[in-house]
């Protein structure tokens, strides 16, 4: 019977290993089947399995956290290189297809961009941003760094990128383990309702031979 | 779990084979992807119907005044025709993703149910596939 099935293992590409599936239940108990040890074992890789999935999980909820802050910093910094781009549009060249420039005009570019940002939670304060070429990002851990605004929308799109990839990843696995806790469980039912109904055979195998007996008996 | 009385039992004679189990597996799959395009598609919604509320907003807003639109988590003072054009291309990037998970949502749906046929077929009432 085999017990350490854990061991040596297929593995899909992150390490979570493959469950075994069962295609006849008599088969796998083998000789001597001690079904209450096959129930324990599915149990444990039932619980690893699950451990796994409660880690992941956590993993993808911080990724999708992660992923539209990253977002709301790209979509600003990008804004700012269009303001860029349009204001040298203007000083540039007479007339541009870019219908954006006509409203520049409007906007007298150069009048300073106002914004209104978060102070804190629910106070705001309006300020007024001047025409600039740097951006400071923070990065985590106290550490905040300036960019030139092109490289800052690159670093920002590449780190949107990864963490998109991440979560794929991540997603994927979550998915790959969903399929050995389901074959996990299946297995355990199986091997339960194998055992129900064999006590239940052996049972009536044994009461009709008292039954024979008695009647010989009497 | 649900325990069958014993007459109700003799489903069991069905074994389960490698692609009943790859079936099975998938039926999980999808049920499992489906609930979170679901949960995103709320999300968007909620989004759309802000973008929506904002839209009426504007129509209604004097034309010369600046709008206090929201970039990232800052609001930015723009004049009232940028602020629509902008707020129109917000509003189709938010339906063009709508649309997408609302196909993947339904993709996942017709394929469950094809999924269900074949399952509820060869096993009856020992498999369990509904909510």
């Amino acid at each position: 019977m085999s017990t350490t099935f854990t061991e040596n293992q297929e593995r899909n590409p992150r390490g979570i290993p493959k469950a075994p599936f069962i295609a006849d239940v008599a088969e796998f108990l083998g000789p001597d089947p001690n079904p209450e040890n096959a129930l324990k074992d599915f149990q444990a890789a039932l619980a690893k399995y699950r451990y796994m999935d409660q880690n992941l999980t956590q993993r993808r909820r911080s990724l999708e956290d992660k992923i539209p802050d990253i977002k709301k910093t790209l979509s600003m910094v990008e804004f700012l290189q269009e303001r860029r781009e349009g204001k040298k549009a203007l000083g540039g060249e007479e007339g541009t297809d870019d219908d954006d420039s006509d409203l520049e005009e409007n906007d007298t570019s150069t009048k300073p961009l106002t914004t209104t940002f978060e102070l804190n939670d629910t106070l705001y304060a309006e300020a007024q941003l001047e025409d600039t070429d740097t951006v400071y990002l923070w990065l985590g851990a106290n550490v905040m760094l300036s960019y030139k605004i092109p490289a800052a929308v690159a670093l920002l799109r590449s780190k949107l990128e990864s963490a998109q990839n991440s979560l794929t990843t991540v997603v994927e696995d979550l998915e790959f383990l969903r399929e050995q806790i389901t074959i996990m469980e299946v297995n355990t039912a199986r091997v339960y309702n194998w055992d129900v109904k064999r006590r239940r055979e052996l049972r009536e195998k044994s009461e009709a031979k008292d039954g024979a007996v008695e009647g010989k008996g009497s | 779990m649900r325990m069958l009385a014993q007459e109700e039992e003799h489903d069991d004679s069905a074994e389960v084979t490698w692609e009943d189990q790859q079936r099975i597996n998938s039926f999980s799959k999808l049920n499992t992807r489906l609930r979170s395009i679901e949960e995103s598609i709320q999300e968007l919604k909620q989004e759309k119907e802000a973008l929506d509320d904002i839209s009426m907003e504007l129509e209604l807003a004097d034309e010369d005044q600046p709008v206090m639109y929201r970039i990232g988590e800052a609001f930015v003072h723009m004049p009232h025709p940028r602020a629509v054009k902008r707020l129109e291309k917000d509003l189709a990037a938010l339906n063009a993703e709508l649309e997408k998970r609302s196909a993947s949502a339904s993709e996942c749906e017709k394929q469950m149910k094809e999924l269900k046929v074949i399952l509820y077929a060869k096993f009856g009432r020992a498999i369990n596939l509904d909510e």
